[in-house]
């Protein structure tokens, strides 16, 4: 990748502090010119690669392209959409596919961990708002507490982990639960409490395990 | 992180040598069609080439057309304050204007207002209070790179953020000077940027009126005592403390007080979070419900050690880093060695305003043969914290998870 470029800044009559007033307090001629460099890469040759230097190199630079993750062809195709529709790229409907083709060639989502998760079924039923009945595993649910709750509730759940204390509210002390029920304990869990240091938990931990927690939380109560 | 500086020494092309009349044509020292120097983020198609812009060092280029450039991280170790060279640089459309005329420049200020007004950049020096304040700019998409999944859209590492002190004149002073009408619901911004076809969406960007009164929303004029660069904005631009820099409109040349929603792409379909509490969602999940994004979450970085680095055991260390907020002001940063398990307080620095960084510093003395995950977290004085998991929305915003630097002692 070769670049050439050249920068030039030209100010006439520039003052150092911004456009102030001359102290002379006359006028004079005073014109900021901004010389930006041109695009420093061009789309690869490849078949369809005159598709992408007809359409997608009108409003910006192909880096645009190159700088993104490696997107799947559904991806591509409703980039390639949205330039259209919403940015007003002028690529005709037929163009389309052969361009995303090309587009895949150039930066295509490998299958790879970072692949959207597939949901499973507990998910799918929590989202679909069925309430999930109370199966955890007391002893499950102590590792997922110790790795995402003891900071601030501390290791016997009254509100004393290391940073508990110092939270405005603070961490509550959840040794005195006992007369919430599963479902507005586990409401609680799903979205936080906004405005306070309670996470939501809902995209981090799926039902079975809010079920699991649930039940080694229900061990801390007398 | 805390690499290399950069070998190019801080220009100041608004300064000295530019006599009156005089045009000086400068090239950007050092940078030569062998000169390859590049940084790579921590992501897949991370690397970025080094480029000097007009009035910037060699920033992180992530677009060239129009311009997306990042601070090297290192930079924020350097000074509270980020110099004007090298302030991140995001532009949505490529038509900027390449001259501004300092002496026919005009401000509007239209719409239900009871007197349509037209300042001269003279005018808004020499008529209204001039007022100064500290602020971080932080992109919205600050940190995409980083979501897992990932999401289209600019892949910024964690440098689409800078602090300034910016000076300008208060918005409420002129939108009082042209009169609201009784009816005005919402304030727009249009700066002198335009869509490169005809058919995309010119940029702009709405507040409600409410929030467009606040007295520490600006007409920034200046930028750390300087005139702002042409790529930040020259000759103004909004400054809207506590809120992402999508609402920092540039080159700001029209205000328009409406007395209705403002319907415009930019406001209405771009810029969205998933409207629950939390802005997130599943990989995968339809976002059904949204809200314009608006103030920054509270976050902390550490400066002053890069992830994966060594470092010789048994000698005492100072761990430093910045902390923000939307403008509550940061009550305390914790810092652990070990990935969140015990945490100690670490010093605060000097406090430049609720808007700006806030620096912090911990003592650490690494064991020789150890491994470390370094983490900091912020509370600010409402008692929000940083995030312990990292949230994720489809267009990749507000991430302000509790950040991981590993570090091995030897
Ligand atoms: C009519 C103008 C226009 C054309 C033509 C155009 N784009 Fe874009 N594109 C835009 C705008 C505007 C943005 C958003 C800019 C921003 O927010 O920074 C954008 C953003 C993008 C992004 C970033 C991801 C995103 O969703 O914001 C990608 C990738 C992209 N364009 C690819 C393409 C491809 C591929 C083509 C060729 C089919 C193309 N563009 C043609 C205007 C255009
Ligand atoms: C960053 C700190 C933090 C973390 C991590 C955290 N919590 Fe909390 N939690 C709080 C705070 C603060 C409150 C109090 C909120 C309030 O007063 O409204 C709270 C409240 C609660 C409540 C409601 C108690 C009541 O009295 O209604 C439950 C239940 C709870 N947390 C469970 C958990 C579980 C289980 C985890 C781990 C999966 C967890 N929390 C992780 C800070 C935290």
């Amino acid at each position: 990748m070769i670049r050439v470029w050249i920068f030039l800044l030209l100010l006439i009559g520039a003052t150092d502090f911004a456009w102030g007033l001359p102290a002379d307090g006359g006028s004079r001629e005073q014109v900021s010119i901004l010389h930006l460099p041109s695009d420093p890469i061009s789309f690869q040759p490849g078949p369809g690669s005159d598709l992408a230097n007809r359409y997608c190199l009108i409003c910006h630079s192909a880096e645009y392209v190159y700088m993104q993750p490696p997107h799947s062809r559904e991806q591509w195709m409703e980039i390639v959409n949205k330039m259209q529709t919403t940015f007003g790229c002028p690529i005709s409907d037929e163009d389309m596919a052969p361009l995303s083709d090309y587009l895949v060639t150039q930066n295509s989502l490998q299958p790879s961990p970072s692949a959207p998760p597939v949901q499973s079924d507990e998910q799918k039923k929590e989202i679909a708002g069925r309430s999930p009945n109370h199966s955890g595993d007391p002893l499950k649910g102590e590792s997922l507490y110790k790795r995402h709750c003891l900071t601030c509730h501390g290791p016997g759940g009254k509100g004393d982990g290391p940073i508990g204390q110092a939270l405005i509210p603070p961490a509550a002390n959840l040794t005195l639960l006992g007369k919430q029920s599963d479902k507005t304990v586990l409401e609680t869990l799903r979205n936080g409490r906004p405005g306070t240091a309670m996470p939501s938990w809902k995209n981090d931990l799926n039902a079975l395990e809010l079920n699991h927690l649930l039940s080694f939380l229900r061990t801390l109560t007398p | 992180m805390n690499g290399e500086k950069p070998g190019i020494d801080r220009r100041h092309l608004l300064k000295g040598s530019l006599a009156l009349g005089l045009a000086s044509f400068l090239t950007p020292r050092g940078l030569s069609a062998n000169d390859s120097s590049t940084a790579t983020l921590p992501f897949e198609r991370g690397r970025r080439p080094l480029i000097a812009f007009p009035q910037k060092r060699p920033l992180m280029v992530m677009t060239t057309r129009p311009p997306q450039l990042e601070t090297p991280f290192h930079i924020f170790n350097e000074d509270i304050f980020t110099p004007n060279d090298a302030f991140f640089v995001r532009w949505h459309l490529a038509n900027i204007p390449q001259t501004i005329d300092v002496n026919t420049f005009r401000l509007t200020i239209r719409g239900r207002v009871n007197q349509t007004l037209s300042l001269s950049l003279q005018e808004l020096q020499t008529q209204f209070d001039q007022v100064e304040i500290a602020a971080v700019c932080q992109c919205a998409g600050n940190s995409r790179g980083f979501f897992q999944p990932r999401v289209p859209g600019g892949q910024w590492g964690n440098g689409a953020m800078g602090n300034a002190n910016w000076k300008g004149i208060r918005l409420r002073d002129l939108l009082h000077r042209a009169g609201i009408e009784t009816d005005a619901v919402q304030v727009r911004f249009d700066g002198l940027d335009q869509p490169v076809a005809q058919a995309t969406p010119d940029f702009r960007k709405s507040l409600s009126l409410e929030d467009a009164l606040h007295e520490e929303v600006l007409v920034a004029h200046s930028m750390n005592g300087e005139a702002l660069p042409m790529l930040n904005g020259f000759p103004l631009r909004l400054v809207v403390p506590g809120w992402y820099a999508t609402y920092w409109v540039k080159m700001l040349a029209d205000i328009e007080v409406l007395n209705q929603a403002d319907q415009n792409f930019w406001t209405t379909r771009a810029y969205r979070l998933p409207a629950d509490p939390c802005h997130c969602m599943k990989p995968g999940e339809d976002l059904t419900d949204t809200v314009p994004i608006g103030k920054m979450p509270v976050r902390s970085f550490i400066t002053n050690m890069e992830d994966g680095r060594s470092i010789p055991g048994g000698a005492p260390y100072t761990i430093k880093g910045i902390a923000f907020d939307q403008g509550y002001g940061i009550d305390r940063v914790l810092f652990s060695v070990d990935g969140g398990q015990q945490w100690q307080s670490a010093r605060l620095g000097k406090d430049f305003g609720d808007f700006s960084f806030r620096l912090w510093e911990a003592p650490f003395t690494p064991e020789p043969g150890k491994t470390y995950s370094l983490q900091s977290l912020a509370i600010n004085r409402i008692g929000e914290s940083q995030r312990f998991s990292a949230r994720w929305n489809p267009s990749g915003y507000l991430r302000n998870v509790v950040e991981t630097v590993k570090i091995h002692a030897t």
